[in-house]
C-alpha cells in the first residue's frame, strides 16, 4: 500500500517578500521511494527543497511529513521531525574531523546510542572509517558528499532530502554517489532529490517531477521520463509551452 | 635580567588569556568584535566585591585562609559573580546585540558594543565611584622560589585556577556536544541549523562562558592589582591582540596569545621601560601576522 511520507501542497516560497520563486508546487514522496525533481536552470528546484527544509521563507501552501504539518518549522527542528537535508555545497564542517562531523549531528540521539550509530555509518561508508581523524576539509569531493550523506542518515530520518548531490563532482564520483543513493533506498530510506544531471538521477529514481518557473509542470515514472517528449520540451522550449497540453500526459501515471 | 618578569608575565598573560577566550568565542560564533568584553571584567570584579560585602554583612568578619589573602567568602562570591557576569552578557545580547544582528550589519553591532562599553563603565563609576578599591588591603610576603623569582601564595593559587579553567573550557569545546556545536556554528551557521543545532541556545552558552571567564579575569586583577571601573577597558587591546595572535576561534590560541603578550609586556618593562609596555605587544602581534596572517592556532577556511 502506498504510504505518503512527504506531502507538499501548493507550496509558495521565496527569499524576498512578494517575489515568490516557488509558485504553487505540489509533490508527494511515498515511503521507500526515490523521487527526483528536475527542471531547467532557475526553475526554483533548490529553493523548493530549501523551503521544505525550513531554510527559505514559505508564503503559502503546506508541507506534511507523515501527516504532521511541518510547514515553516524552524530549520534546526527538522531532523527531530524526521527530515534530514543535505545541501549542495558547504555541506560539511571543514575544520572538524570526520568523526566530529558525525557526532555533532547526533544531538537528537540518546548519548548512549551515538557511538554505535557512528560505527554503523563507518560500516556503511568504509572510506569514512579510514579517515575518521582527518579534517573533513581534506576529503575528496566524493568523500565529502559521502560524509554529508552519512551525517544526514545518522539520525534515522523518515526522508532524506538532497540538493544536487552530483554537483561539482567528477564523472567517476557522480556514478558513485548515485549508486550510494540507490543502496540507501534499498535499506529502506525514502529519498527526495533535486538534480541537474537528469539522466543519472532518472536511472535510480522511481518517480520524477519537472519543475518549471516554480511550478510542478509534469510528473511521471522516472524510467519513462527520459524519453518523454514533454520533458524535452519543458527543458528546451519552456517559453512556447501550452500549459493545457502538458498537464494531461504524465499526471496520474505515477506508480 | 631579573627573571621575575616570568611570573609577572604569566600572571598578566592569565588575565589577558581568560579575557581573550571570551573575545575569540564571541568573534568566531557571532562574527563581531565585542568591545564591551573588557567591561564584563570590571563588572565581574565589582559584582564579586558586592557579594563579598554582602557575605561580610551576613556572617561578620571571616579570617582569610592562610597563606592566601582571601577566605571562602571571596571564593563563593566569584562563583556568584561569574553567574551575574554571564547573565549580564546574556542580557546585553538580548537587549542590544541580538536586535542589531537581526538587521544583518556586523559593523553596527561592533559600534553598538563601543557604546555598551562606555555605558557599562559609566554605570560602574556612578554606582561605585571611580576611586580604586581592593578585595583585601593585607600585604602578602612573596616567597623566594629560586632564580631570583618571588611568588605570593595568591599568585600561585590564581595561576592554578587559570590552568584549571582553561583546561575546562578546552575540554568543553572538544569533548562535549555543546562544544562541537559551537565549533560547527563558527564554521558554517546555516549547516549548523540543518544538522539540528539550536543556534539561539549555543549563542546563549557562548555569552555565559565568555562573561563568566571575564569575571574571573577581573577578580584576578582585583586581587593582584586593584579594582576600578576602567580596569577592563585597559585590558581590551591586549585581549584583542591575544585573540588575534592565537588565531580567532581557537581557545588554546587565545590563552597562548595571552601568555605571549603578557610575557612580552613584563619583559619590556625591564628591558626598555614601562612606557613601551603596550607597544611591544603590538610589535609582536604585527610581526606574527606578517608571517602568519591567520594567527598561531588559526586555520585557513577551506
Amino acid at each position: 500500500m502506498r504510504q505518503t511520507v512527504l506531502d507538499v501542497r501548493d507550496l509558495e516560497a521565496g527569499y524576498e517578500p512578494g517575489v515568490p520563486i516557488v509558485r504553487g508546487a505540489t509533490i508527494t514522496v511515498d515511503k521507500g521511494e526515490i523521487v527526483v525533481v528536475l527542471g531547467p536552470n532557475g526553475a526554483g528546484k533548490s529553493t523548493l527543497i530549501k523551503a521544505i527544509a525550513g531554510l527559505v521563507p514559505i508564503t503559502g501552501g503546506t508541507v506534511l511529513l507523515d501527516g504532521k504539518d511541518i510547514t515553516a518549522a524552524p530549520a534546526h527542528t527538522m531532523v527531530r521531525l524526521g527530515l534530514a537535508f543535505v545541501p549542495q555545497t558547504e555541506n560539511i564542517f571543514p575544520l572538524m574531523s570526520v568523526e566530529d562531523n558525525l557526532k555533532v549531528a547526533c544531538g537528537i540521539l540518546m548519548p548512549r546510542e551515538t557511538p554505535a550509530r557512528i560505527e554503523e555509518m563507518y560500516g556503511a561508508f568504509p572510506d569514512l572509517a579510514r579517515q575518521r581523524r582527518t579534517a573533513a576539509g581534506n576529503l575528496s569531493g566524493g568523500q565529502r558528499q559521502m560524509l554529508a550523506i552519512a551525517r544526514a542518515l545518522i539520525v534515522h530520518p523518515k526522508v532524506l532530502v538532497l540538493d544536487e548531490p552530483s554537483a561539482g563532482l567528477s564523472p567517476k564520483f557522480v556514478s558513485m554517489v548515485f549508486e550510494m543513493l540507490a543502496g540507501i533506498r534499498k535499506s529502506g530510506v525514502t529519498i527526495l532529490l533535486v538534480e541537474q544531471n537528469a539522466k543519472a538521477a532518472l536511472a535510480i529514481g522511481d518517480r520524477a517531477y519537472v519543475l518549471v518557473e516554480g511550478k510542478d509542470r509534469h510528473e511521471g515514472i522516472a524510467s519513462e521520463l527520459w524519453n518523454d517528449p514533454v520533458v524535452a520540451e519543458l527543458y528546451l522550449g519552456q517559453r512556447r509551452l501550452n500549459p493545457e497540453r502538458d498537464r494531461h500526459s504524465g499526471k496520474g501515471s505515477a506508480a | 635580567m631579573n627573571l621575575q618578569f616570568v611570573v609577572d608575565g604569566l600572571l598578566a598573560g592569565s588575565m589577558i588569556g581568560l579575557g581573550a577566550i571570551g573575545v575569540t568565542l564571541t568573534y568566531s560564533i557571532l562574527r563581531f568584535s565585542n568591545f564591551a568584553h573588557g567591561d564584563f571584567m570590571a563588572w565581574g570584579a565589582y559584582a564579586t566585591l558586592a557579594v563579598v560585602g554582602a557575605i561580610g554583612a551576613m556572617f561578620g568578619k571571616i579570617a582569610p585562609m592562610a597563606p592566601l589573602s582571601f577566605g571562602w567568602p571571596l571564593i563563593a562570591a566569584v562563583i556568584v559573580g561569574m553567574a551575574i557576569t554571564g547573565l549580564l552578557a546574556l542580557l546585553l545580547d538580548m537587549m542590544l546585540f541580538a536586535r542589531l544582528r537581526a538587521k544583518g550589519q556586523a559593523i553596527i553591532v561592533v559600534m553598538a558594543s563601543f557604546g555598551a562599553s562606555m555605558a557599562l563603565r559609566s554605570l560602574l563609576e556612578f554606582i561605585f565611584s571611580s576611586r580604586p578599591t581592593y578585595f583585601s588591603r593585607a600585604i602578602q610576603i612573596a616567597m623566594p622560589v629560586g632564580f631570583g623569582i618571588r611568588v605570593t601564595p595568591d599568585q600561585i593559587a590564581l595561576l592554578l585556577l587559570t590552568a584549571v579553567l582553561v583546561l575546562g573550557v578546552h575540554l568543553l569545546m572538544t569533548r562535549t556536544q555543546t562544544g562541537r556545536s559551537m565549533q560547527a556554528l563558527s564554521q558554517n551557521a546555516a549547516l549548523a541549523r540543518i544538522v539540528g543545532i539550536d543556534v539561539a541556545k549555543i549563542v546563549r552558552v557562548t555569552w555565559i562562558i565568555g562573561g563568566a571567564l571575564a569575571c574571573v579575569a577581573g577578580v584576578m586583577i582585583g586581587i593582584l592589582i586593584q579594582i576600578r571601573p576602567f580596569m577592563g577597558f585597559d585590558m581590551l587591546l591586549p585581549m584583542f591582540a591575544a585573540a588575534i595572535l592565537g588565531g580567532i576561534g581557537s581557545v588554546p590560541g587565545a590563552v597562548l596569545g595571552g601568555l605571549i603578550i603578557g610575557m612580552a609586556e613584563a619583559g619590556a618593562v625591564q628591558l626598555v621601560g614601562a612606557e613601551w609596555r603596550a607597544a611591544v605587544s603590538f610589535i609582536i602581534l604585527m610581526s606574527v601576522l606578517f608571517v602568519r596572517p591567520i594567527g598561531l592556532f588559526g586555520v585557513r577556511e577551506r
